[in-house]
């Protein structure tokens, strides 16, 4: 590993138990495929992310980091084990209902942006609001507000491709925020920008979780943004092999 | 959201252009197609339509249509004017003549002979000459009839009369009146040329009075191919007909009915419709194939962004609902364009002799076709976007 993981890592202290953790996982498993070609993806994972929490998933390629935040995020079914989201067990939902209260609970920030190329960005912002159905005028206010929260209010009409790398994964934030979610799950997010955007980006997402107690899952190779983090889990091989704390961080569990 | 799935639909705008334009032009291919067939159609009642006057034609009960004809006893017109409704009745002569021209070419005329006393049953006569001029000594009217350049005759004095080989290949002009023509070795004057409809299968046509016709045809025991009956006031045609035939024991048709029997006695018996109907249905296949394969492709390529809906909690209904809007909206323009330039045409083509007849159902049937095409391909393309996993928002870094 690259990661300068030592700096940061010391023993987990005893904490107070926590009063209700936004996810709780136990005994994950995750497989693709079937007989000879079967692949386990998730070996039995535990993990507990608590509200105002920042943490980061780290760890090589093929580890299982993408697996374990799309079960987390209710976009895949594990083989094992229960996720509860918020104290809710989304593996039992029925797929519309797990549909709905993704929507309503989880934001998504990804490294390529993922943005509507054909929507303005703040018709981008919007979309999770008109998804819930909040009537057009509404949702345009309140996507409006993100926009100039996140720096960006005088580039509402603009086209993602008008758009910078930093200002694109600017407006990917606000739309992970707009309505509001309990968890939100960064995929990458600093990966495609250069090191002061990729900065401000992870200050900007930090704060703007923070002040409202979400719980943030990042799963990144940056070891320049793991100053960011309040817990830092190591993932190989399907496994969580290290969770430390970082310390300085201010957040109490 | 439905404005979000239509703005995603026309956000790129040389994929949308070529999305609709593909539609526009299948709806276009289609109706027109249609229109032509129909305007073939029109073309094939003319002799029907041209006598706005008859309410029932009245025919030997073997006669299917106006193209397959047998003629009836001369009697025949005085039982049809017998029969109680009928306000008048007037005979109507069809035949095939070889008609010769000054320079001795020859070209076939469908003969169409007319009451000598009534007339009825000519057509408008150019620069407004009256139809009074078929009383003259061998007097004919002559027509088109849906082809071009078969009323052609010599320009030049020295070409006509006698005619031989050397006069064969030699300038010639449009028939007009005071030209002469020979057929079956009696004289005919042309006194003018008739603004008659044009004919399905297109041939030239001779107007002239039945005493004439029974002189220029080749002898038959009969003569009287249609009686053109006029129903009394208060009386319909279709009542008039039922009436004549209990009466007469000849086959009676209101004009409309037996418009539609002609129809289909094309349908049934033309090759030329057969061909038609194959052109017709191998553009439709083509355009509609086009237009499926078209909306299909959009929506593949567009299925990570439907992913990433599905991630941010768009249910598969919903999913389901953009993508008909999304279709809906493209067959709705598409087809609306379609019928634009589809009616733009017929303008365009109503200054020709062309056989186009845009009726209340060939654009329906236009639209209607696009729409469930489109519908179909939404619905084929369903099937991905509810198999894709939201999951795949996360691959391909």
């Amino acid at each position: 590993m690259v990661f300068a993981l030592a700096a940061y890592r010391r023993e987990e202290p005893a904490m107070p138990p926590p009063s209700s953790p936004a996810v709780r996982c136990q005994r994950i498993v995750k497989y693709y495929g079937t007989g000879d070609t079967r692949v386990v993806a998730l070996r039995g994972i535990d993990l507990d992310v608590y509200k105002g929490e920042l943490l980061m998933l780290v760890g090589p390629s093929g580890c299982g980091k993408t697996s374990l935040i799309s079960v987390i995020a209710a976009l895949l079914e594990s083989d094992e084990g229960d996720c509860h989201l918020l104290g809710e067990n989304i593996q039992r939902m029925e797929l519309e209902a797990r549909t709905v209260f993704r929507g309503r609970h989880v934001g998504f920030v990804f490294q390529a942006f993922n943005l509507l190329p054909t929507l303005s960005a703040l018709d981008n912002v919007a979309v999770p609001l008109l998804i819930h159905g909040l009537p057009r005028s509404l949702a345009e206010t309140k996507a409006g507000a993100l926009l100039e929260r996140v720096g960006l209010a005088g580039h509402a009409h603009l086209l993602p491709s008008q758009l910078s790398g930093g200002q694109q994964q600017r407006v990917a934030i606000a739309r992970a925020l707009v309505h509001e979610p309990d968890l939100v799950i960064c995929d990458e997010p600093t990966s495609s920008l250069d090191h002061a955007t990729g900065h401000s980006i992870m200050q900007l997402l930090r704060e703007l979780a923070r002040t409202q107690g979400r719980a943030l899952i990042v799963v990144t190779h940056d070891p320049r943004i793991l100053e960011f983090a309040d817990r830092i889990a190591h993932m190989d091989d399907g496994r969580i092999v290290d969770v430390t704390r970082v310390p300085g961080t201010s957040h109490e569990i | 959201m439905f404005r979000i799935a239509i703005k995603m639909l026309w956000g790129d705008r040389a994929k949308f252009a070529g999305l609709i334009f593909g539609i526009a032009f299948t709806s276009f291919l289609v109706t027109f197609a249609m229109s032509y067939f129909c305007g073939f159609m029109t073309w094939g009642f003319a002799l029907i339509a041209e006598n706005p006057s008859a309410d029932v034609w009245v025919m030997d009960p073997a006669v299917p249509s106006t193209e397959l004809t047998t003629n009836l006893p001369d009697s025949a017109l005085y039982r049809v004017r017998s029969v109680q409704g009928v306000h008048y009745a007037v005979p109507m002569a069809l035949g095939t003549a070889e008609v010769r021209f000054p320079n001795g070419s020859f070209q076939s005329f469908q003969v169409i002979g007319v009451d000598d006393a009534s007339l009825a049953g000519i057509p408008p006569i150019q620069a407004g000459a009256s139809p009074s001029l078929l009383r003259a000594p061998d007097a004919v009217l002559v027509a088109e009839g849906g082809t071009s350049d078969k009323l052609n005759t010599p320009a030049r004095v020295q070409d006509q009369w006698p005619y031989g080989a050397s006069h064969l290949d030699v300038p010639t002009r449009m028939l007009q009146a005071g030209d002469e023509l020979q057929i079956n070795d009696r004289r005919a004057v042309v006194m003018g040329i008739a603004q008659a409809l044009p004919r399905y299968p297109a041939r030239p046509l001779l107007y002239t009075t039945i005493a004439n016709a029974s002189r220029f045809l080749p002898p038959e025991r009969h003569r009287l191919t249609f009686v053109l009956a006029s129903a009394a006031p208060g009386i319909s045609a279709r009542e008039l007909a039922t009436r004549i035939q209990a009466s007469t024991g000849l086959r009676a048709r209101a004009a409309s009915d037996f418009k539609t029997d002609t129809v289909l006695w094309f349908l049934v018996n033309s090759e030329d419709v057969g061909d038609i109907a194959a052109m017709l249905l191998l553009a439709m296949t083509v355009g509609f194939g086009v237009t499926g394969v078209m909306l299909y492709i959009f929506t593949s390529e567009n299925l990570r962004h439907y992913a990433l809906l599905g991630a941010m909690g768009a249910t598969p209904r919903l999913l389901i609902r953009m993508l008909f809007v999304q279709a809906g909206m493209c067959a709705m323009l598409g087809s609306g364009l379609g019928l634009g330039a589809c009616s733009l045409a017929s303008y365009a083509v109503g200054y020709i002799d062309y056989p186009f007849r845009l009726m209340w159902f060939t654009p329906l049937f236009g639209m209607l076709m696009v729409v469930l095409v489109s519908l179909g391909a939404a619905a084929l393309s369903v099937r991905p976007v509810l198999k894709l996993s939201p999951a795949v928002v996360f691959a391909g870094r």
